[in-house]
């Protein structure tokens, strides 16, 4: 596994609003059916005392911490104080911190992860779905039902479209070891460089799915950097430059980061790239056919 | 958003950054009490949302004398189809040297990358292909408010030394401002010392509110009333409407399109959690566009329901075929309501892309 396990506590920053109740409940639905601990606690400042859902909320992140044993933290928090959250949880000195909070300010997120950097912490997001390990562990929003437990790491810079892929994998029957959506904003805290050198260590990963989007060269560092099999798939072939498809982040700048020059990259550097997400399942079973 | 060149110059100004002498005029007559601190020659810039302005014309010199009628001359032009309503009259500056100098936002190092050239005047994407070796760069830590004394000593390079608090000051623009983009292209040298003869800063579309930008030039009138509705909206010009749930998945089903041989009208991600209303209006809002002739829904219900988004299909009551494609949560519940009132579903997005190819054909 990578970030998380079964064994993970988790704690939920912005527990009590209508975002963190919902997906705590959700969380811990996931964790009762796979015999995980799930969300241990939740934070609002100023609502320390109540419960959402059977969960103790605390004040601060360090109470939190005194009372749990926490590895890591989802932030369900507005955008003006999502950086806020990534630095408390940082310095309570909480391992892998998720956030799925959209519209930060890049600048708020560049502090926050370099913050975060300084004490160790790995970042995932913002602007993402989160994480699923499929019978182990859910940190965030991903849709668990259609999530099937097998050997496939997927990581996915899109929300919507990683559920698509997964659930053409899983309907292939093909499952997936762990899934992690790294978020659609230009900086983010774990890139496909950082997630591939985790699915590296992770004996139960054999191959990787990488979705990508338009905008920078993530994907191409990450493809470069491992020596996993992987199939790749770019979304934002028919994006104009200069508009922002959607994600902050999805924008092809200056002729840089256009979806059909991230291909050719990929595909010199041996990576097989789908030209339909529908292609994946297809794809990924050649890889394990041909053991490259 | 982008901010408009004397916008740009006037951040520079108020940070202690040396821009020529120069003022925005809305008619030829405004420039008329200027005359005699702009000196000899006048630079004439059409302050247009629009880049490459000054092949397409939108600067023009001219001489004292000249000025006003030159100034009339632009005001009646039209640059790349947008009318000139505002003109910077500036200076004419007596260049010895150019550079260039800009920091923005490195993904990869997830900091703020500070690029300086010997090739001022150059676009930088230019430099970095034809004589990358021009190019010094230095990545900063974003929790620091000054960059330190030996980068700037090692961006400056051979570069006159009164550059390097003209770089920290840029640098402290970038955070200051919200940034994305902070750029002085040329820097110039000159005899009574450096300026900033042009300036681009593009502020981060988060970050527009705690700027105090209330309206964002950057979105036409449909792709702003798309925001207040908390969809993202994108004109293509083609004739296929497009409607889906997150940016990755709505992408992608463009992308079909284009792969079946169509051409989409829009993307429009509605967002998670769309209730009925918000799927109205984004059905109502792209069925608007006169070019569109066909629409494909493709949603994937997770926290969205596709009963939900049901119910606002068949309550924008629009005159194009809708083409749609549920899967997820309450799907059996959506297909329901779609099929009573006989609209046309199918199982996968490639299926609905090339049925709306067909139709739109």
């Amino acid at each position: 596994m990578i970030y998380g396990d079964k064994k993970t506590g988790i704690l939920v920053q912005g527990a009590t609003g209508k975002q963190g109740e919902f997906h705590i409940a959700l969380m811990n639905e996931y964790a009762k059916a796979v015999g995980g601990r799930g969300v241990v606690a939740g934070v609002t400042p100023g609502k320390g005392g109540q419960q959402v859902h059977g969960v103790p909320v605390y004040n601060t992140v360090k109470e939190a911490m005194h009372d749990h044993d926490i590895g890591a933290a989802v932030i369900f928090v507005p955008a003006g104080a999502a950086a806020d959250s990534i630095m408390e949880e940082a310095d309570a000195g909480i391992e892998t911190i998720v956030c799925i909070t959209e519209h930060i300010p890049v600048h708020d997120t560049m502090k926050a992860i370099a913050y975060a950097k300084v004490q160790g912490s790995s970042v995932i997001g913002p602007n993402c779905p989160g994480l699923l390990s499929p019978g182990e562990v859910k940190m965030g929003i991903m849709p668990a039902q259609l999530y099937s437990r097998g050997s496939v790491g997927v990581i996915s810079r899109s929300g919507t479209l990683t559920y698509e892929v997964v659930d053409e994998l899983t309907r292939a029957g093909i499952g997936q070891s762990t899934v992690v959506g790294i978020g659609g904003d230009p900086v983010i805290g774990q890139t496909f460089v950082d997630v591939l050198a985790r699915f590296e260590k992770d004996p139960e990963t054999k191959a990787v799915v990488l979705i990508g989007e338009v905008g920078g060269n993530l994907e191409e560092e990450g493809a470069n950097a491992t020596d996993l099999p992987i199939v790749a798939y770019i979304a934002g072939k028919s994006a104009p430059p200069d508009k922002r498809m959607g994600h902050a982040g999805a924008i092809v700048e200056g002729g840089e980061g256009d979806a059909n020059s991230k291909i050719v990259r990929l595909k010199k550097s041996g990576v097989p790239v789908a030209s339909r997400a529908s292609e994946i399942p297809a794809m990924v079973r050649d890889l394990f056919r041909c053991g490259c | 958003m982008k901010l408009r060149e004397y916008e740009a110059k006037k951040v520079l100004r108020d940070a202690g950054i040396p821009v020529p002498a120069g003022f925005l005029i809305r008619s030829a007559d405004e420039l008329i009490p200027h005359l005699d601190a702009l000196g000899d020659t006048i630079v004439l810039k059409a302050q247009v949302d629009v880049g490459g302005r000054g092949k397409a014309g939108g600067i023009l010199m001219a001489d004292k004398k000249t000025a006003v009628a030159t100034a009339k001359e632009l005001f009646a032009k039209e640059i790349k189809g947008l009318p000139v309503k505002e003109i910077l009259a500036e200076q004419k500056l007596t260049i010895q040297k150019e550079y260039y100098l800009s920091v923005t936002v490195d993904r990869s190092a997830k900091q703020p990358l500070i690029l300086f050239s010997d090739a001022g005047g150059v676009e930088i994407e230019t430099t970095a292909k034809e004589n990358p070796r021009a190019i010094r760069r230095a990545v900063a830590l974003p929790l620091m408010r000054d960059l330190p004394p030996f980068m700037l000593r090692e961006l400056a390079g051979k570069a006159p030394k009164e550059v390097m608090p003209v770089i920290n000051k840029l640098y402290r623009v970038f955070a200051d401002k919200d940034a994305i983009l902070a750029e002085i292209n040329p820097l110039v040298i000159t005899p009574q010392g450096v300026f900033a003869a042009d300036a681009k800063i593009i502020v981060d579309d988060n970050a527009l509110a705690r700027q105090g930008i209330t309206v964002n030039r950057d979105l036409s009138e449909r792709e702003r009333e798309a925001e207040k509705h908390g969809f993202s909206y994108v004109e293509l010009g083609g004739t296929i409407g497009v409607i889906g749930n997150g940016a990755g998945l709505t992408m992608s089903t463009l992308d079909l399109i284009e792969y079946y041989g169509g051409k989409a009208a829009n993307f429009l991600d509605v967002g998670g959690g769309a209730e009925s209303e918000r799927v109205r209006n984004a059905v109502r809002l792209v069925a608007s566009v006169p070019s569109v002739k066909v629409i494909v829904v493709n949603l994937l219900g997770g926290i969205t329901k596709c009963d939900e988004v049901a119910k606002g299909i068949i309550a924008a009551g629009i005159s194009q075929k809708v083409i749609v494609r549920l899967a997820g949560t309450n799907e059996a519940e959506g297909r329901r309501l779609l099929s009573e009132k006989g609209y046309e579903m199918l199982d996968t997005m490639d299926l609905v892309v090339k049925k709306a190819v067909e139709v739109a054909a």
